[in-house]
């Protein structure tokens, strides 16, 4: 098709089409129609020629038969129109006939369209139901996009909840961290605190020390002044002077600190009174305060020898007497024999007097958190070291049962808690397979030393430290060296050791149900006590030489106490029927005269020889 | 491509209102009346004409009849030229309707064919076309075309059916587009006074450069005279029975004013003043 606006540009098709309409008016359109009727016309007279014709032949026949009657010809004429009405009745028939076929037809075409209709209506039908399940379609489509994106929610949130648990974990590591590093810090802190404090006491005690020592310096000045002066020597007025130079410096002694001890343990001290040689014997004429404590030294010392001669073997019980709630796990004596110490699981200590063959409960000194696993008196009796296992040893003042320090650090119980012989540092060993050296002054840790096994028993020379260990050895440690010197090992775990008056022999006992003597000289087994019927209870089970070091004495599962003679090296005494459970521990009063038992069922026993 | 189906109806249903009278001199047994007839421009005579031999048979002896054929004005019409081109190049300025003389005696054998037979105007009909497509495509198009196909021109052609024979006529005026136009436009130039029959050269439908040759460039080439110059116009250029204008694109004239047979048959005559 020719577009409009093209036309403009192409003059000559519209030019084209216009001459071809305008040829078609004048050469067709006129003529078309004059043709078209002038040929019909033809027809026609074509057709009326034809009939004439024929009707002339008809009209020259008939005239031909001139003769014939009228009747004849009309005759003939109604033959024709006879002919031509059989002509008519035939052709209505066929029209009737094709009318009753146009009905039949029509019939037909009724029946095809009410079908037609039955069909689009079922083609209706067909199409709603489907429309019907497209939507039903759509809607759990929906549905399962909901659900879909209900689920992928729902992972969501479970992911983040993961995950925040996650950071909840990390944050919860991180805080049990600073808790911890916080609790680390706190008790550094703490101990930090109190080595302050034990320093600012320190320093106090150095003061009133350098004080003490300078009124003593001033003392000794004088009294060299004094000795230049020659004086006239009465012997009456010596014992006067001394008794009332006594007296008075046991006033002046009686308002010093308390750290200084009066009366020393006398075993232990003997190797410290050469020092003061020249001392004493200016002092011992004049009885300062020095020589009264050297003198008493001294007396002690004879004493003590004394002492040893006085052993006497136990045979009966004196007092049984139930000494704790729960398990008596230590015992011990104080240097004076005056006063006995028992430790047990109730986690007291109580002091008992022994007067006339009985105990009487002087006091108990509490502190500890758990149960009291050794005791010890240091040498001059006015503190008492108690070792426990809630980690930590403790030091009392007999008199007043106060608790004096309290040395942290271990992280095991404490098994056995010792002084050293200067009694200014305390060695203890504990569970946690360490042994940790304290400064009393300055009440910290100085030294900790790993020994590998738990220590279950220490005993100290000035020189040495001996541990008795769960792995069967006995360790030799060199204090000033601080290192392992020696070992030795065992058939058993090592309970107890216990070292005689002299320090040449060291008594161990071992859960192989011996008892080794061995001499620190040579390094040898000396001797080696059993008897039937002896186990050794626990691993903490406690034995003793006797005071002069002939007898050693040990306490039985079965609570019989065996005493063996040394130098025989048998079995001397078996004494039971007092304790209805095990042993624990058992001492030797140092003046010889008594031996205590304790055991698990909370009783003590006091043996005697009468 | 010919889209304009307007100006291909109008070409197809042209017609040329014609009066068949019998020569005087056959002998009838009775007077013949003329007969009357809407010739189709783009058939041929022999084709069209049955119903004016039955009418003429009519009246003429059965002993006298030959061969019919058809004159005017002293010409004989030959019946394989184009009904219309016959009109345009010897009628085309006389009044209608063209009066055509039929003879059945006396055929002239020297300046007509004889037509004994649909199949000749067949044969003459296919071969024409043949020719066409030789100068538009060298012939492929109809070459790649079935048989049924080529009697499907003629039956479109002798049953007057312009969409059966548009049907396929349609492959044979499309051309690649990057011609832009057939290789060369079919077409002959018919005058009345020549000692040629018509002027039929090869002509491009596009110049070198591109540009489309007009109806003017064509006779400029072919036939210098028919332009018209210094205002006067010598030659009346009749396609169809219309002259185009001189602006019109050969390519487009032989699309769509082509005859059935694909040539553009142009009439060249003298103008008349009227």
């Amino acid at each position: 098709m020719s577009d409009p606006g093209g036309q403009a540009k192409r003059p000559w098709k519209k030019h084209i089409a216009d001459q071809l309409k305008q040829r078609d008016r004048v050469q067709r359109q006129a003529f078309e129609e004059l043709i078209h009727q002038y040929n019909r016309l033809l027809e026609k007279s074509d057709l009326q020629a034809v009939w004439s014709e024929r009707l002339q032949t008809d009209k020259f026949d008939h005239q031909n038969r001139h003769d014939l009657s009228p009747a004849a010809e009309a005759g003939r004429g109604d033959a024709l129109l006879q002919e031509m009405a059989h002509i008519r009745i035939r052709h209505q028939e066929e029209l009737t006939e094709l009318h009753k076929k146009r009905g039949e037809l029509a019939q037909n075409v009724i029946e095809l369209n009410n079908l037609i209709q039955l069909k689009d209506k079922e083609i209706q039908t067909n199409e709603a139901q489907i429309l019907q399940y497209q939507r039903r379609i759509s809607e759990l489509e929906a549905e399962c996009r909901g659900l879909g994106g209900s689920l992928q929610d729902l992972e969501r949130a479970n992911q983040t909840l993961r995950d925040e648990y996650d950071a909840l974990q990390i944050t919860f590591g991180a805080l049990e961290e600073k808790l911890r590093r916080a609790t680390e810090d706190n008790q550094e802190l703490v101990s930090r605190w109190m080595a302050e404090k034990a320093q600012e006491a320190n320093l106090l005690n150095a003061e009133n020390e350098k004080d003490i020592r300078r009124r003593q310096a001033k003392l000794q000045k004088d009294l060299a002044e004094a000795a230049k002066e020659p004086l006239p020597i009465d012997l009456d007025d010596d014992i006067e002077v001394l008794q009332v130079l006594q007296e008075d410096t046991a006033e002046a002694t009686g308002d010093t600190s308390p750290g200084r001890a009066i009366s020393r343990t006398p075993s232990r001290r003997v190797s410290r009174s050469p020092p003061g040689g020249i001392l004493d014997s200016l002092t011992h004429i004049f009885g300062r305060r020095r020589s009264v404590s050297l003198s008493l030294d001294a007396a002690e010392t004879e004493r003590s020898s004394a002492v040893c001669t006085e052993v006497c073997l136990p045979t009966t019980a004196l007092h049984t007497f139930d000494a704790h709630d729960g398990e008596v796990n230590a015992v011990c004596f104080s240097p004076g024999s005056r006063v006995l110490a028992t430790g047990g699981m109730d986690r007291r200590v109580k002091l008992w007097e022994v007067v006339s063959g009985h105990c009487q409960m002087k006091g108990s000194l509490l502190g500890s958190n758990a149960g009291i696993t050794s005791i010890e008196f240091d040498s001059a009796g006015s503190y008492l070291l108690a070792a426990s296992n809630d980690f930590a040893s403790r030091m009392w003042t007999v008199d007043d049962y106060r608790l004096r320090h309290t040395l942290t650090g271990h992280s095991g119980k404490v098994l056995a808690a010792r002084f050293l012989l200067d009694n200014a540092r305390i060695v203890s060993g504990s569970y946690d397979r360490t042994l940790k050296l304290w400064d009393l002054r300055s009440k910290v840790c100085m030294k900790t030393v790993f020994a590998g096994s738990s220590c279950n028993d220490i005993v100290c020379t000035e020189q040495c430290v001996m541990s008795g260990h769960f792995d069967k050895k006995v360790r030799f440690w060199d204090i000033r060296a601080e290192s392992i010197v020696r070992e030795l090992e065992l058939l058993g775990r090592v309970t107890s050791l216990d070292l005689s008056h002299d320090r040449t022999q060291l008594l161990t006992c071992s859960r192989d149900d011996l008892l080794k003597i061995i001499d620190l000289r040579s390094n040898a087994v000396r001797q080696t006590f059993s008897a039937q019927g002896f186990k050794c209870g626990a691993d903490w089970t406690r034995v003793t030489f006797s005071p002069d070091g002939s007898y050693v004495a040990a306490g039985s599962a079965d609570g019989t106490l065996f005493v063996w003679n040394v130098l025989t090296g048998k079995l001397d005494r078996t004494l039971d029927k007092q304790h209805s459970s095990a042993i624990n521990a058992v001492a030797w009063s140092p003046s010889g005269a008594h031996v205590v038992s304790v055991d698990k069922g909370s009783k003590a026993v006091l043996w005697s020889d009468i | 491509m010919a889209d304009d189906k307007d100006v291909l109806r109008d070409v197809w249903f042209g017609r040329i209102p014609t009066c068949f009278t019998l020569n005087q001199d056959e002998i009838t047994e009775r007077e013949a009346e003329p007969f009357y007839l809407l010739l189709p421009r783009v058939s041929y005579l022999t084709l069209v004409t049955d119903k004016v031999k039955k009418h003429f048979h009519k009246v003429i002896r059965q002993e006298d009849l030959e061969e019919m054929w058809f004159e005017y004005e002293g010409t004989p019409l030959k019946w394989h030229y184009p009904i219309g081109v016959l009109f345009d190049l010897h009628a085309s300025n006389t009044a209608l309707p063209w009066s055509i003389i039929v003879h059945f005696k006396n055929f002239p054998e020297q300046d007509l064919l004889h037509c004994p037979s649909n199949s000749v105007i067949e044969a003459h009909f296919m071969s024409s076309i043949k020719e066409a497509d030789a100068l538009k495509h060298k012939g492929q198009v109809v070459n790649e075309m079935q048989r049924k196909d080529h009697k499907q021109l003629w039956m479109g052609l002798q049953n007057d059916k312009f969409d059966q024979f548009w049907a396929m006529n349609r492959k044979l005026m499309e051309y690649p587009t990057e011609e832009g136009g057939f290789r060369y436009i079919p077409f002959r130039i018919y005058q009345t006074m020549s000692d040629r029959p018509f002027i039929q050269k090869l002509f491009r439908p596009l110049s070198p450069d591109g540009h489309a040759h007009t109806l003017g460039d064509l006779l400029k080439e072919m036939f210098p005279a028919a332009i018209p110059q210094d205002d006067e116009q010598k030659y009346q250029v009749i396609i169809h029975g219309i002259e185009p204008m001189l602006e019109t694109p050969v390519q487009w004239l032989s699309e769509h004013l082509s005859h059935p047979d694909n040539f553009l048959h142009i009439c060249v005559i003298p103008a008349t003043n009227d």
